[in-house]
This record gives C-alpha cells, sequence and structure tokens, in this order.
C-alpha cells in the first residue's frame, strides 16, 4: 500500500478536486463545486475573506474533512473516510501532509514545547532515538532550542508559531498546508516565515498558504487561487496577473475602498493591504 | 428581596484565578533552583513522598509524627524552599480547617479530665491527642505535598506519574488538561476583566449569578469546540488514540542511595509508631 | 420506628444539646461547605484510602472503557476540555442571598450534559491535578475525593435530572427544574457519603485507649456536620450553577444540548443501565464498610465472628452512645447495637440510610414530576 501510494505520487498530482461541495452540519455551505489540480513543487496561495471557506479547503487537503459532494483524490488515490480508517494508508498520508492550524492554542495541546514536538514523530514507528534526533533537528532549524521545556501558554504569539511549525517539521512531510501562517506576527517575525516557507519550497516541498494577506501571497506563491464570499473559486493563476486585477480583490472583500476627506473632494481609491503587486520580489521558483 | 451587594464577587473570583497562576510561576521558579530535592530524578521523588505520605498516614505514635514533620523542613530547607513560606503555607490555613473541625473533639471525646474549664467543660486527655494527631497528620501530609509541588517542575512530575503505573492515554489527557487548565484560566480571566470595567457601581446577587452562569457557559461551549478542534489536529499529526512517550530520566547512584533511605525512614518510622 | 417519632426524638436530641454546641456547628459547618468538598490527608486512615481508591478502580476501568468504545480516539481532548473545565469552575464564587459565596464543582453540569462516564474520568482529572499539582486535596485520599465528586454527585445528578426532565424538549423548563435538583441533591448525597468516610473513623482506628487516630468524630456528628451546611449553601451552588447554564445553553447554543441525546456520546444503553454499576459498587461498599473496617494488622479473610463483635462491642458503644445528646436523631438509624453484632449494625445503619436517601430523592422525584401527564408522550413525536 505504502508502495502504490509512492508510485502513484510520483506521477499523479498532489491534490484533485473534482467539483468537490461541502457543508458544515445543518447544511451551512463551506464551499461550493470547487475544482483544483495541483501539482507537486507548487507553491499555491488560497486568498479569500474570512468565512469564504479557506480553512475548510484546507481541512479537506488534510483528510479531517470529507466532500459533502464531487471527489477528492490525493497523490491519485481517493482521499476519504474509509480510504484513512485503513492504517498503512493513513500512517503514509499523515507522514507526507502537514496542516498548520490558524488557532495556535488548537494546535500546541501538549504540556511542553518538547512533547508538542515529539507528538507526531511519536505516532510513527521510529525508535526514541530516532523521535529525539528529529525533535532536537526541528527545534534546532526554527531555532527554538531554549523553549523546549516551556509549556504553551508562556509563549508569545510569534514563539507559538514557530513551535507550531516545528511540531510540522519533525515528521518533513512534502506537502505543507499553513493556514493564515502570518496572522498576528510582528513585521520581522513575518519576514522570518516568509524566508522558512520560501526555504521549504526550493527544497522541493509543495505549499499551500491560506491566507488573506496579499504580500505574503505575492511573495511566497507561485500560483494563486481565490475565493469570494459565496465559497466558490473563482480566480486561479500566476501571482502577478490574480493581485493586479483590482476588481477581483475588491469584489472577492480583500482590499477595502478608503475615503480620503482631507483632500477635500470625494477622491476614492482601492487600498491593498500592501505594497502594489507590480513592485519588485524575488519570487521563489519562477 | 436581597440587597445589592458589590462587584466583590467577580474580584474573588479574579483572585482565585490569577492565584492559581501565581502559584504555578512560584513553584517553577522554586523547581529551576539549585536543592537537594530538586536534583533528583523526580520518579524517586514521588516514591519517596509517597512513601513518607504513607508513613505518616500509618503512624500512631506523637513523637514519630512530630519527627516526620521535622524531616519535611529539613527537606524544605535543603531544598533552598523559604521556610517562612512553607510554614505560612501550612500553619496560615490549617488552624481556619482542621483547627476549627477539630476543636469540638477537644471537649466531647471520652476520657479522663485533662484541664477543666468553666461552664463545666473540659478538655480530656483523649480529646487532646486525638486533636494534636489530626493537626499533626494533616500538616505533615499538607507539607509533604508542597514539597513534591515545589521541587519539581509539573511536566517532570506528569511524566514520572507512569512510575506508578498510570496507563499512557491517562496521561496524556493528564498533560492536556494541565495545558488546557493555564488556557481556560486565561480566557476566564478575560472574561471577568471586560465585564467588570463594564459594570458600575452595585449588582444584584442575582445578576451576579446570572452573569456566572453566563461565563461558566460560555467557557462551557468555548472548551466543547476547543476539544473538537485540537482532535483535529491530533489526527492531523497521526494521532489514532495510541500514545507513546520517550522517558529521557535517567537514575543515577544518588538517585538509588536517596530512594532507598528514604523508604526505610518510612519504613523505620511505620515500625516505631506502631 | 414510625417517622413521626423519629422525628420527634429529632427534635428533643437537637434541643438538649448544649446551645454553645449548636451554634459552633451551623456556623462552622456554614463556612466549611463554602470551600469545596476536598478531604485533604490526615482525615482518613490508610485502610479507608485503600478501600475508596478501590471502589473507584471500577469507575474508571468501565468510564474509560466506555469512552473508547463510543467515541474512541476523539475521547482524549475531549475529556481533558471537561476536566479543565471543572477546574475552573471550582474557582468560581457564586453569590448567595444573605452576601455568603460557595463553589461548585461542575461534576452536575458535566454529567447532565455529556453523560456520568464522562463526567467520573473529567471531574476525576481534575480532582487529580489538584492534589498533585496544587496541594488542594489530599494524594492519598484521591480516591475518597474522587469517589465523593466524580462518582456520587454525576451519578446521582444524572439519575435525578433524567427521571425530571425525561424526554422534554431541550428548551423546556422541566430540564432547568432538573439540573436544579440533580446538582442539589448529587451535592448532598455526596456530602453524605463524606460524612460516612469521616464517621467511619474513630469507629475503626484508635488506640487502644479509645483515642481516636484520624477524623474523630462518630457518624452521629459527621454526617449532620457534613450535610446539612451542604444541604443550607454548597449543594445550593451547585444546583444553581447547573441549572443556570442549563438556562443560558438552552438560550445560546442548542447544538450542547443535544449531545446528551446523541448515542455517539452518550450511548445509547439509556440511563438504566449506565447506573447499574455505580448501585452494585455502592451495595459491594456499604457491605463491605464493616471489613474496610480493616483494623490494621488483621488481614481480610481473618476475620472471624468472634473477633468481629469482640471489636465491636470494645468501641461501638462508646463511640456512638456518647453522642446521643448532641445530633442524636437523624442518626436514629445508625443504633441497631441492639442487634447484638455492631458491625451487622453498620452494613444496616450505612444501608439504610443510603435507602432513606434514595426513597427520598424518589419521592421528592415523583411530586416534582407528577400532575404532568403528558410527560409520558414522546416528546421526538411531532404528533404529540
Amino acid at each position: 500500500m505504502q508502495r502504490d501510494l509512492e508510485t502513484a505520487s510520483a506521477t499523479s498530482p498532489v491534490f484533485e478536486f473534482c467539483d468537490v461541495s461541502f457543508a458544515y452540519e445543518g447544511n451551512q455551505p463551506a464551499l461550493e463545486l470547487v475544482n483544483l489540480t495541483l501539482q507537486a513543487g507548487e507553491s499555491l496561495a488560497i486568498l479569500g475573506a474570512n468565512g469564504s471557506g479557506k480553512s475548510t479547503m484546507l481541512k479537506l487537503m488534510d483528510g479531517l474533512y470529507f466532500p459533502t459532494s464531487g471527489k477528492l483524490r490525493a497523490f491519485g488515490k481517493p482521499l476519504t473516510e474509509q480510504a484513512l480508517a485503513e492504517e498503512s494508508f493513513n500512517f503514509d498520508f499523515r507522514r507526507r501532509v502537514g496542516l498548520l492550524f490558524q488557532d495556535a492554542d488548537v494546535q500546541l495541546f501538549s504540556p511542553t514545547v518538547f512533547d508538542e514536538v515529539a507528538f507526531a514523530p511519536l505516532q510513527t514507528e521510529w525508535t526514541g532515538e530516532e523521535v529525539i534526533r528529529r525533535v532536537e533537528s526541528a527545534l534546532r532549524t526554527l531555532r527554538i532550542e531554549k523553549l523546549r521545556d516551556r509549556a504553551p501558554h508562556r509563549l508569545s504569539g510569534g514563539e507559538k508559531r514557530r513551535v507550531a511549525l516545528a511540531s510540522i517539521l519533525s515528521l518533513d512531510p512534502s506537502v505543507w498546508l499553513l493556514d493564515e501562517p502570518s496572522a498576528g506576527l510582528d513585521p520581522r517575525s513575518q519576514s522570518w516565515l516568509e524566508d522558512f516557507i520560501i526555504d521549504q519550497v526550493r527544497a522541493g516541498k509543495t505549499m499551500v498558504t491560506a491566507t488573506h494577506d496579499l504580500s505574503l501571497a505575492e511573495v511566497v506563491a507561485n500560483r494563486v487561487c481565490v475565493f469570494n464570499e459565496t465559497h466558490r473559486l473563482v480566480a486561479d493563476g500566476p501571482p502577478a496577473e490574480i493581485l493586479s486585477n483590482q476588481n477581483l480583490l475588491a469584489e472577492c472583500n480583500l482590499i477595502h475602498e478608503h475615503r480620503h476627506p482631507h483632500t477635500g473632494v470625494a477622491s476614492e481609491h482601492r487600498h491593498p493591504h500592501v505594497h502594489s503587486p507590480s513592485h519588485e520580489h524575488n519570487h521563489p521558483a519562477g | 428581596m436581597s440587597k445589592p451587594i458589590r462587584t466583590g464577587i467577580f474580584e474573588k473570583t479574579l483572585a482565585d484565578l490569577t492565584h492559581a497562576l501565581e502559584q504555578s510561576l512560584f513553584a517553577e521558579t522554586i523547581s529551576r533552583q539549585a536543592g537537594l530535592l530538586q536534583a533528583l530524578d523526580p520518579r524517586v521523588k514521588i516514591i519517596s513522598i509517597l512513601s513518607l505520605l504513607l508513613s505518616v498516614s500509618l503512624s500512631h505514635n506523637l513523637p514519630v509524627l512530630l519527627s516526620l514533620y521535622g524531616l519535611a523542613l529539613l527537606l524544605a530547607w535543603l531544598s533552598s524552599i523559604p521556610l517562612d513560606f512553607f510554614i505560612k503555607r501550612v500553619w496560615l490555613f490549617m488552624p481556619f480547617f482542621t483547627g476549627l473541625i477539630a476543636l469540638p473533639a477537644l471537649f466531647i471525646t471520652p476520657g479522663p479530665v485533662f484541664v477543666s474549664l468553666p461552664f463545666g467543660l473540659a478538655i480530656t486527655k483523649t480529646g487532646a491527642v486525638t486533636v494534636l494527631f489530626l493537626l499533626l497528620r494533616v500538616s505533615t501530609s499538607v507539607s509533604l505535598g508542597v514539597l513534591l509541588i515545589l521541587t519539581t517542575p509539573w511536566t517532570a512530575l506528569l511524566k514520572a506519574l507512569s512510575i506508578l503505573r498510570v496507563p499512557e492515554g491517562f496521561l496524556l489527557i493528564l498533560g492536556m488538561t494541565y495545558r488546557y487548565i493555564f488556557l481556560l484560566l486565561l480566557t476566564a480571566e478575560d472574561m471577568f476583566l471586560s465585564r467588570r470595567s463594564r459594570i458600575l457601581g452595585r449588582l444584584r446577587p442575582a445578576e451576579a449569578r446570572r452573569i456566572l452562569a453566563a461565563s461558566a457557559g460560555t467557557l462551557l461551549s468555548k472548551s466543547l469546540s476547543l476539544s473538537s478542534e485540537v482532535y483535529l489536529a491530533m489526527q492531523a499529526r497521526g494521532y489514532r488514540g495510541q500514545s507513546r512517550t520517550v522517558n529521557a530520566f535517567q537514575m543515577r547512584s544518588i538517585d538509588w542511595a536517596w530512594g532507598s533511605g528514604i523508604i526505610f525512614i518510612a519504613a523505620l518510622a511505620v515500625w516505631l509508631g506502631r | 420506628m414510625s417517622f413521626s417519632s423519629a422525628l420527634q426524638r429529632v427534635g428533643t436530641c437537637v434541643r438538649s444539646a448544649p446551645r454553645g454546641v449548636r451554634v459552633y456547628y451551623a456556623v462552622l459547618g456554614l463556612w466549611l461547605s463554602t470551600t469545596a468538598m476536598h478531604i485533604p490527608d490526615g482525615y482518613l486512615s490508610p485502610a479507608t484510602c485503600v478501600v475508596m481508591f478501590a471502589a473507584m478502580i471500577p469507575f474508571w476501568y468501565f468510564g474509560l472503557k466506555k469512552l473508547r468504545e463510543k467515541i474512541n480516539a476523539r475521547s482524549a481532548p475531549l475529556v481533558a476540555l471537561l476536566a479543565a473545565f471543572s477546574f475552573i469552575i471550582m474557582m468560581f464564587n457564586v453569590p448567595l442571598p444573605g452576601g455568603t459565596t460557595g463553589h461548585a464543582v461542575g461534576g452536575a453540569l458535566i454529567a447532565i450534559i455529556l453523560g456520568p462516564e464522562v463526567a467520573v474520568i473529567a471531574v476525576s482529572i481534575a480532582l487529580i491535578i489538584q492534589a498533585f499539582f496544587f496541594g488542594d486535596g489530599g494524594i492519598l485520599a484521591i480516591g475518597a475525593n474522587c469517589f465523593n465528586m466524580a462518582v456520587v454527585l454525576p451519578y446521582v445528578s444524572y439519575a435525578v435530572y433524567q427521571a425530571i426532565a425525561g424526554k422534554h424538549p431541550v428548551e423546556s423548563a422541566r430540564r432547568t427544574v432538573g439540573a436544579f435538583a440533580g446538582g442539589y441533591i448529587g451535592l448532598t448525597i455526596a456530602a453524605f457519603f463524606a460524612g460516612i468516610e469521616f464517621g467511619i473513623q474513630p469507629l475503626l482506628f484508635h488506640t487502644a485507649d479509645g483515642t481516636p487516630l484520624y477524623s474523630p468524630y462518630p457518624f452521629s456528628v459527621a454526617i449532620p456536620a457534613m450535610v446539612i451546611p451542604h444541604m443550607l449553601l454548597a449543594s445550593i451552588v451547585e444546583g444553581l450553577v447547573t441549572s443556570l447554564v442549563i438556562v443560558y445553553l438552552q438560550r445560546t447554543n442548542h447544538e450542547i444540548l443535544m449531545i446528551s441525546a446523541n448515542p455517539a456520546i452518550a450511548g445509547e444503553a439509556g440511563h438504566t443501565a449506565r447506573l447499574r454499576i455505580f448501585w452494585v459498587v455502592l451495595a459491594v461498599l456499604i457491605f463491605l464498610t464493616p471489613l474496610g473496617l480493616l483494623a490494621p494488622g488483621t488481614a481480610w479473610g481473618e476475620w472471624g465472628s468472634n473477633q468481629l463483635t469482640r471489636m465491636g462491642l470494645s468501641f461501638v458503644p462508646q463511640g456512638i452512645k456518647q453522642l446521643e445528646g448532641l445530633w442524636g436523631a437523624p442518626l436514629a438509624g445508625y443504633k441497631f447495637t441492639s442487634l447484638g453484632n455492631a458491625n451487622l449494625g453498620y452494613i444496616i445503619s450505612a444501608a439504610v440510610g443510603v435507602i432513606v436517601i434514595s426513597v427520598l430523592t424518589g419521592l421528592l422525584v415523583t411530586v416534582l414530576t407528577s400532575g404532568r401527564p403528558e410527560n409520558r408522550h414522546d416528546p421526538t413525536d411531532p404528533h404529540s
């Protein structure tokens, strides 16, 4: 089974969404007829206002929710509740895909940083020494060795984000799903986060970043798709094209209009949250 | 009609919540200081404190109990726990709780009269002894518990509980509970602070109760929704209902020596206090 | 003995007790019950601690097993968050009319919403953390504390709530009434059990000259001292918190109240099957009371009836007689020494105590639920 998944994944796309819809209990829709194919090595940014279905999309990709209708495949295999109930598929899938939750208090459920980072490796069959080696290496990469015995409630927002990333890095997945990774970070942590994502992309990892932070999307993504407020995927393309489409971004509530009363005239123009997309940046991996 | 009360309820609850946070912070500080008990393997510490607790509980002899309390004081001193804090923590609270409970036993326990008091009251000898037993036993037990808590980082204590054959699954829950107690403490603190800032003047008890119940209800809803999210986060990292931990503890010869020494003392105390 | 003559005796005894003692207990008891019912180490003999711990094992075992079967892996975060909730709720100062405040345990609330098994594990964990990490409640006494607050309270509350609320819709006022009665009766009976645990100490554990080694008060003092103040204060707090939170959830978060109807968590077996283990353990415990009694140095198996009688006769009358003038009659049921074997007397007194409380609970429930013929209808049937 494991080998199947590996050979299949060498050629198949990482994720294939085919007319996928999802509704929460009580029929409150979260995603409507989504079609999307993601290839290995891509860095996709999913843009959308709050409540547009970005988080749901990531949870579907991570096999935590399952489509209400439509088909979803991961590494060429159907990603269903039954498939994940099977131990070998579950093991292999969890090993390859890591999800960063939006709320760090949800993701950090262990009593200490060390336990947190060791949690995922401990679910594998690795030996104790191997687990410890991986934990130490993840702590080093994220430069949080000092925090290893700290309790999560004694960490700052930026530290929590690093620990959450380390808890995924210790498993070294090939696909990273990041839910609002830059929310609540100070500018320094933000630029550090951008570097981290870019490094992962350069190392050949597949990244999916759900965000409403256009500057993050611009810096880390080589493909952008946009959800509108009726939970539909309305655009999919290269960052330069999408991020310069002011009308689209305004429609999807990603930029807002400012009035500038001080000009005396009712002059209105749209404000992206960030620097203009035409601004030069080192785009990772083309 | 009940008369309006001040908003003291919120202050009281807030103070309790803050106190719990401070207490854990204080314990963390002490547990990181150099000292005798801090240097020991937490598993040895749990076993030795438990055996001392048991010997306190089994001893039927006042001088032996007194020596065990002396031992607790000595251990506190050797573990750089401020002695005034250590004694106060036990004896400020004791007279109000155990002392008050035990007081009537001085008079109503039948036995030879020890001291006669006016109004036909008399302290009996048996009464005095029994009250001393209770006070010494409770204070020594509480002191030993405080020793364990103050000298062991709680995460180490948690891991060390596995030596008591507590199942891994139970330890996982215990660790998560401890972790989320702090999240809920902070949430509750925020809730009360924001309520308090909006309350002007006095509050009727019924109103205060309603607000408290609303806070409790909100906290419960939050706990339940958080638990579903946390479950997803655990699943995302491969959790399927089994848990495993890596144990980094290493027994050194000092741990063995200490452990056997304390168990010997405890056994001796039981034998002497038979 | 008729009920009215028993009542008469209560009156006589209370009147004949020294006034100072009565006032003292009234004040002390009320004050004590404002703090939670956490027994510290030193009050209970090690034998009692072992017995209570042993009594907890089946509840922990079956509770965890049930959680695993019904909600498997999901149970870990659920129980952890609820235990944390219970821990926090014990810190809430709830104001009562008259200016005093009290704390709730939260066991009734968790039992009502998620079933008693979840409550057993969640409250136990909260109590273990309090004992081991915050020094509240004894470490050796964990078994006893868990039994009172994590078993008796949730199971009794749940039974009372179910009896009153039945299958009425979640927004029904009967659920509020049931929640109050559940919390109130649950905590009162928990206090009764704490009273038994205290009261048994001087009878069984004392030096040769009769000096009690642990908690010094016999049943005749310990039980009323625990039960009466709880009835006047802490039980009201538990009932109020439980019912007010239910009212709040009725208004704001219906889904949570639907959980108990969800077989995935609450189990479809119904509460009677679920309560069976509770009553079985209770019966065993009542029966073992005099054995658990286990004077130090005597092995379980070596108890001859001679020895029982000898021990019984040597200390029982002493323990019981002296306090006749104090609280006497609520405990009229505790005087069966005339049966010749004092230990049999204990079994009977404990059983009588439990039966009396169960009957009173039953009566209360019947009174509260009668006169409403529609409560026989099935509310899940839209045509009813």
